[in-house]
């Protein structure tokens, strides 16, 4: 699953660019979860 | 009508602050990328090159150096290939006047706006060839057509003489115009066309004037 | 000639100010439908011009006049809506005044300069007064800072007018949206030798432009718009903004990571431009629905009186809403993945791809805003789409699909013989050249270029009789 880095020289996002959209998918999550929060805090002070 | 004003997904708070968290982020990300790219994307030295550490952006006095494209087993494509010390106008240039030299190209590029012909690294116009490897380029080599026009024996020689009489040397009947490039004008624009073909494009582009035995054997079109 | 269109019935300054705009954006996108006529045909005979006016002339002045016109008519369609939604006249209308004859002046000069200079020998000073030569943002840097200082004070000027007047939420993102699209400029204004570097900043300007502050100010130009022709509800139209805003600067911020596939930066940019910039055709669609449900369910509700009071506006608007999705969407998709763009990468797919989201997502939003602004110019309730307005969007709209279609057609040839097939060399980018197909592709593109333009007549002619007509229609 992990591939050999294959970029020139190791970085961290290189590192995280080592299988099948690693990366990518690693920053979407990143972005999208904290809208969970979002959701649940507007949720609180809509029921409020 | 009190119970639909309850749902998230229609409140307008929600999307504020939703949009406000992604855009705010994604600047982040990108401003991050930003500076590890740059660090990556920097020109090299002279020290980088005698001691054959790779670098995406070579320096400036890699104008000294053969200059290959060949396919790498380990990057699953094409990439610049730095070997042995070669002549380039007839002598080896110091760091300095590398520098200066590559200088004028670029500048030289702009002033004549290239890239609204051509495409440079792939991005520009559709009218002309690409020069991201032009350098590299068939035609320019030993037995390409361009040598024999130009009556010249090296690559270099043979662009820096085209680029100063374009319409002189006409291969279709879309030609290069006359852009007023001086003799000194026309060695920067050779440098600084050397310098872009030393550049790791990621394998672009792919397969570069090939035939299939050639692509096979790993082969290249550089002398 | 112009001037006859009268604004005489706007009763803010700031409207006024916006209709000067719109006058001067008119004539430059007159002037690259030209210019890009002249470049078409030197595909065709090569000799056309050659050595007097070449492709890149023409082609410059072709791109330069289409960003600032369209630059021309967002400052237009700002300063326009900005009372309306202040409800504010406008802090130093005047200094904008002022800032829009100064920056009118400095376009004629470089204008000017483009044409009968064209180049200069490789020195600053030719960077610094001629061209930068740098696609789209050739302007010299005398003009950049010109622009700078032109382009603060007409910040300040819809800064200072919101901080004054009422704050509705399209406002809250126009203001946040400009200041970003403003200081994107900035990042095209230095030299480098290095062409790698060089790049990128450029690629910052472009697509964070067009794919990201350029649509986030579509999508306020369009609630504004469907408030005004539909009387849409606000609360609805600003929800679907903010999810816009989110969207569109969610996907299109780190989808520029599609233009770092090959110019010398890191492998990683490979799938942060793939999945970030394949994700920017949901907001389009979801722009395409929302106006079109918005149009549908508006329709319905008043049955005596007609609910669209601008009806060559909506139909603009309708226009944009798919072409946007169709020209950057789709045909943006098309070749946004790695593994595609290594073979379209700096064809003609691309520029079929420029052409159809330029005017798809720009030139017809910012066109349909012209008409709201004649509307408001001649103080007309109801304003009925006439013979000449519908043969201006029809023809233009045909003209650039054509063009599009055409366009595509030459880079697939180019894609499978000069890239797959020879490898992109000197010899294979003539090869592919004289194929007959894209030889006949150019000759269509050409043919579908004279459609556009004879689309624009109609649409200046239109322009410049339709507040008239609809006023005596009214009286
Ligand atoms: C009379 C109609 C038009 C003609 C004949 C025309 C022709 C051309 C030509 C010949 C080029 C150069 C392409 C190349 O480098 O190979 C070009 C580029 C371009 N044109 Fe047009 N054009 C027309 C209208 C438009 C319109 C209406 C728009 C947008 C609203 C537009 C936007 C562009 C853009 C963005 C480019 C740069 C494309 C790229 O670099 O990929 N053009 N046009
Ligand atoms: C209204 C929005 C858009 C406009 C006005 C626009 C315009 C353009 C233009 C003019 C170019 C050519 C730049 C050059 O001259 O080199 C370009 C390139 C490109 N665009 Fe867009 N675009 C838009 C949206 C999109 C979207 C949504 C996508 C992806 C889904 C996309 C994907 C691409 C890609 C991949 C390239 C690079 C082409 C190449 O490698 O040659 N664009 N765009
Ligand atoms: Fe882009």
């Amino acid at each position: 699953m992990i591939d050999q880095f294959t970029d020139v020289v190791p970085s961290f996002f290189g590192m995280l660019n080592q299988g099948p959209l690693t990366l990518t998918i690693f920053l979407h999550t990143v972005i999208v979860l904290p809208m969970f929060w979002i959701y649940a805090s507007e949720k609180k002070k809509l029921n409020k | 009508m009190a119970k639909e004003n309850l749902s998230v997904w229609t409140s307008i708070p929600f999307w504020r602050r939703s949009a406000a968290w992604v855009t705010g982020f994604a600047s982040i990300l990108l401003i991050w990328l930003t500076f590890d790219t740059m660090g990556q994307i920097s020109m090299g030295t002279e020290a980088d090159l005698a001691k054959g550490i790779t670098k995406r952006v070579p320096a400036p006095t890699v104008i000294n150096y053969h200059i290959d494209y060949k396919m790498s087993e380990k990057r699953g494509h094409e990439v610049p290939v730095i070997g042995k010390k070669q002549p380039f106008f007839g002598k080896e240039w110091s760091e300095k006047e590398a520098a200066a030299l590559l200088h004028l190209g670029k500048l030289t590029s702009q002033a004549k706006n290239c890239m609204n012909c051509h495409t440079l690294l792939g991005n520009g116009a559709y009218y002309a060839p690409d020069l991201t490897k032009a350098w590299l380029d068939p035609a320019w080599q030993k037995s390409g057509a361009m040598q024999a026009m130009t009556g010249k024996n090296t690559v270099e020689e043979a662009m820096a003489e085209f680029l100063q009489h374009p319409s002189q040397y006409p291969t279709h009947a879309r030609m290069m115009p006359n852009l007023d490039i001086t003799a000194e004008e026309a060695k920067g624009l050779v440098a600084f066309l050397k310098h872009m073909s030393s550049i790791d494009t990621n394998g672009f582009p792919r397969n570069f004037s090939k035939t299939v035995d050639q692509f096979k054997n790993g082969g290249t079109n550089a002398h | 000639m112009l001037t006859s269109i009268k604004s005489n019935h706007l009763t803010s300054s700031g409207q006024r100010l916006g209709m000067m705009y719109f006058r001067v954006a008119i004539i430059l996108f007159g002037a690259q439908l030209l210019m890009g006529l002249i470049a078409a045909i030197q595909f065709i005979y090569p000799a056309f011009l050659f050595e007097l006016f070449d492709f890149s002339v023409a082609r410059m002045v072709h791109i330069n006049a289409l960003v600032v016109w369209m630059l021309y008519a967002m400052i237009g369609a700002t300063y326009y809506m900005l009372s309306d939604e202040t409800e504010h006249e406008g802090v130093a209308i005047g200094l904008g005044k002022l800032a829009f004859w100064v920056l009118t002046l400095a376009v004629t000069i470089v204008v000017l300069v483009y044409i009968f200079i064209q180049i200069g020998p490789g020195k600053e000073s030719t960077i610094w007064l001629i061209n930068e030569g740098r696609e789209y943002i050739e302007a010299p840097r005398w003009a950049d800072i010109g622009i700078v200082v032109v382009v603060l004070i007409f910040y300040w000027n819809v800064f200072a007018t919101y901080l004054a007047g009422k704050k509705t939420g399209i406002m809250t993102v126009m203001v946040a949206n400009l200041l970003a699209l403003a200081g994107l400029y900035l990042a095209g204004m230095f030299f480098t030798d290095n062409i790698s570097m060089d790049q990128f900043w450029w690629w910052w300007v472009i697509h964070l432009w067009v794919e990201a502050t350029w649509e986030v100010f579509v999508g306020t130009l369009a609630a504004y718009a469907l408030i005004k022709i539909i009387g849409a509800k606000r609360e609805v139209v600003e929800m679907w903004l903010w999810i816009e805003v989110l969207m569109l600067f969610g996907s299109g911020i780190l989808g520029l990571g599609h233009h770092y596939f090959w110019i010398g930066t890191p492998e990683y940019w490979w799938e942060i431009g793939a999945l970030f910039s394949a994700l920017e055709p949901v907001p389009l669609i979801a722009m395409f629905v929302h106006v079109l449900y918005d149009w549908g369910k508006e329709q319905g509700i008043n049955g005596e009186k007609p609910a669209i009071n601008n009806g060559p506006a909506m139909a603009w608007l309708v226009t944009n809403a798919f072409g946007n999705f169709l020209g950057a969407g789709i045909w943006g998709f098309f070749h946004t993945l790695p593994q595609v763009n290594i073979y379209t990468h700096g064809t003609q797919f691309t520029a079929a791809h420029g052409h159809l989201s330029f005017f798809g997502a720009y030139a017809t939003i910012l066109i349909g805003t012209m008409y709201l602004g004649l509307q408001g110019a001649y103080g007309v309730k109801q304003m009925k789409a006439t013979f000449n307005s519908k043969m201006g969007l029809f023809l233009s709209t045909f003209g650039v699909l054509g063009m599009g279609v055409a366009l595509t057609i030459a880079g697939y040839e180019q894609v499978l013989v000069e890239r797959a097939e020879l490898g992109a060399g000197w010899n294979a980018f003539f090869v592919a050249q004289d194929l007959p197909w894209y030889v006949q592709a150019q000759l269509w593109r050409a043919i579908m270029g004279v459609v556009t333009l004879l689309g624009f007549v109609y649409l200046v002619l239109d322009l410049l009789t339709i507040g008239k007509k609809a006023r005596a229609a009214e009286a």
